[in-house]
């Protein structure tokens, strides 16, 4: 069977995790590539205060289904980096061909398939030569514009033998967009002693329907950084993304997730040790204010002598009609393979917040002081831009936590 | 200058009245030592005094400054002036002791915290989480440290020489004579052994407390009968010295 054909039986097959929503109710518009990038004043503002990227200085952005590049791509001509639309690089580069859809079935769920069958290829690529070690960050943009469409991306990036990237993707709605369904699908490729660290920045909003679906391979060697953080309402997200890791390769993933409103969050990361001496990584920081439900996730898969996993997720319930659930899995198939966990979710202690008002900080200055250091994780060999932003991001979390 | 004053001070926790009676009169500078078995009441009545809301004042009054500040939430007493080294302190994993430190410093100024760090010996603490991991020296140094980067008027010290080791006994002595001296600090110190009370330059007067009440007060030579026969022996020395 074609994988057309899986995908398009699988348009009604739901995620096994998260919330199942009706993707028939969205609309959407017809792919587009544009290499002049035109966007809004008012959409500039507004992605940029949200996830502190402005969509004009990166080097691939997607406004609902218009991607923009060409101009853009220019500043990373002299490293010999390609930053382009997916669909164009699957016209240039048999390479590409074979890389798309290899990690990430399209009859994975009802989302991979609306985006294989629907999404034109749109998503970016992302080619890092071998050796290259790229100084600045490779910042995209992902925007859905407009009421009760989807926006499908496809994204694949390939860092070569012994280069090293930074790839940084905000995700986010200007002001008053309210309903809406966003899937991402993500194939990231870590060659041989080769390092990406891979830094996510979601900002959406109540109504919103989220479903990224990323996979990664990290040869021999190399090590592969997730940095993600959600600080806004959704109506619900799901993701889980999944890292295959050969003979001494390293996973550091840290997400940092604060819920909002009514939102539903199915959070989480799964490794899978299957080369000697690999590694893997996965801390937690969940907040959950108001109503919201939070389902932190980890699952360490230990299948080679001398792995390591640990999964380290913490919980905050910061209202009473909050919910988190912290659902560790670890799993070895190795003697020699050592995996732990460590899971814990509180209330913020009383003790704390009357020890801080003794040093001359309000109940609600305390709250945000805690709520702030609980928050403050950061895995290894992040941008100083995308730390600052968090930073900030963390700041505007821990503020709204003292309220 | 008077500067704190306790009027018929009781105070309870829960239902329970821990403290009874209590008058105290603290002027400015004066270091005021506070004696007491454990269960006494001496934390009960710091932190009534600093406004903790763990305790509540069930009669009676805290004067500072000639204002009551009975019903005075805690942050506003620091914001006034008087700061409490506690004797517990909360591990707060993820918050960094350097950023707690900048906070106090740019609520209350940072004229002569330098000297302070440099006496505690807290400098390697600066980039570790509060208190998580910490000796107990560590822990004892670093809240004195906290307290007095507030430049209190008032300085409560709850058992500041309880856990720790001669090293850290000497420092956090150096500290408290140091704040009396260099910027006219008052000091009220509690303490179940006296271990700090040989090193500090200036004892005002020294206070014994049992079963919730203050029960004898007088001069250094107070403690030393105390602390050389007990709270019971002592006391039936001093109020035979007394009679």
């Amino acid at each position: 069977m074609s994988l057309g054909d899986r995908a398009r039986k699988a348009l009604s097959k739901p995620s096994p995790y998260g919330v199942d929503i009706d993707v028939s109710s969205y609309a959407i518009e017809e792919p587009q590539v544009f290499e002049e990038l035109q966007v809004e004043r008012g959409v500039e503002e507004a992605v940029e205060s949200k996830i502190g990227v402005r969509p004009s200085m990166s080097q691939y952005l997607q406004l609902g289904q218009s991607a923009f590049y060409k101009l853009m791509e220019k500043s990373l001509e002299k490293y010999g980096v390609k930053v382009m639309p997916l669909r164009v690089a699957i016209g240039k580069f048999d390479i590409v061909r074979d890389m798309a859809w290899r990690l990430v079935e399209p009859d994975t769920d009802k989302y991979t398939a609306l985006t294989y069958i629907y999404g034109g290829e749109l998503g970016y690529f992302v080619y890092v030569p071998p050796g290259v070690k790229v100084p600045t960050p490779i910042y995209t943009c992902l925007v859905l514009r407009a009421e009760r469409r989807a926006m499908l991306a496809h994204n694949v990036v390939y860092v070569d033998e012994g280069a090293e990237a930074h790839v940084v993707t905000g995700c986010t709605i200007p002001h008053g967009v309210k309903g809406g369904l966003h899937v991402g699908i993500s194939e990231f490729y870590v060659g041989r002693g080769s390092r990406l660290t891979f830094s996510m920045i979601h900002s959406w909003a109540e109504g919103l329907h989220i479903r990224p679906r990323t996979a990664v391979k990290v040869a021999e060697g190399g090590e592969y950084v997730s940095y993600y953080v959600i600080y806004s309402p959704v109506s619900s997200i799901q993701l889980f993304p999944r890292t295959i890791l050969d003979r001494g390769a390293r996973l550091h993933a840290a997400s940092v997730i604060a819920g909002r409103a009514q939102g539903n969050y199915d959070v989480g990361t799964k490794a899978q040790l299957e080369g000697a001496g690999s590694s893997a990584e996965i801390v937690s920081r969940v907040v959950a204010f108001e109503d919201s439900k939070i389902y932190a996730r980890g699952d360490v898969e230990g299948l080679a002598p001398d792995s390591r996993g640990h999964i380290e997720c913490l919980g905050l319930l910061a209202s009473p009609n909050a919910t988190i659930s912290s659902i560790p899995i670890v799993t070895s198939r190795n003697p020699q393979s050592t995996l732990s966990h460590e899971a814990a979710i509180g209330i913020i202690a009383r003790e704390e917040i009357e020890y801080l008002e003794s040093k001359g900080f309000t109940e609600d200055e305390a709250k945000s002081i805690i709520i702030r250091g609980f928050m403050s994780i950061e895995p290894p060999g992040i941008p100083d831009m995308v730390r600052a932003q968090v930073k900030r991001l963390i700041d505007h979390i821990a503020r709204a936590g003292g309220l | 200058m008077l500067l704190l004053k306790l009027e018929g001070l009781n105070v309870c926790v829960d239902d329970r009245v821990v403290v009874r009676g209590v008058d105290l009169d603290v002027s400015c500078g004066e270091v005021h030592v506070i004696l007491g078995p454990n269960g006494a009441g001496k934390t009960s009545l710091l932190s009534a005094i600093m406004g903790l809301p763990r305790v509540r004042v069930c009669g009676g009054a805290v004067i500072f400054e000639g204002e009551d500040i009975t019903g005075v939430p805690a942050y506003e007493r620091a914001r006034r002036g008087i700061a409490l080294a506690h004797q517990f302190v909360p591990a707060i994993r993820g918050v960094r002791v350097a950023d707690i430190v900048r906070h106090v410093v740019e609520r209350f100024g940072g004229d002569g915290y330098e000297d302070v760090l440099e006496i505690l010996d807290v400098k390697h603490l600066m980039g570790r989480y509060l208190f998580y991991g910490f000796s107990g020296g560590e822990r004892r140094r670093l809240e004195l440290y906290l307290s007095l980067i507030q430049r209190p008027k008032l300085a409560l010290l709850d058992e500041p020489d309880s856990g720790v080791d001669v090293d850290s006994l000497r420092l956090i002595a150096e500290a408290v004579n140091y704040a009396v001296r260099s910027w006219n600090t008052s000091i009220i110190l509690v303490t179940h052994s006296g271990a700090i009370l040989d090193k500090l330059y200036d004892i005002t007067r020294v206070h014994i407390m049992l079963g919730g009440r203050i029960v004898h007060s007088g001069d250094i030579d107070v403690a030393r009968v105390v602390l050389s026969k007990g709270y019971v022996e002592g006391l039936k020395v001093l109020e035979v010295a007394l009679q």
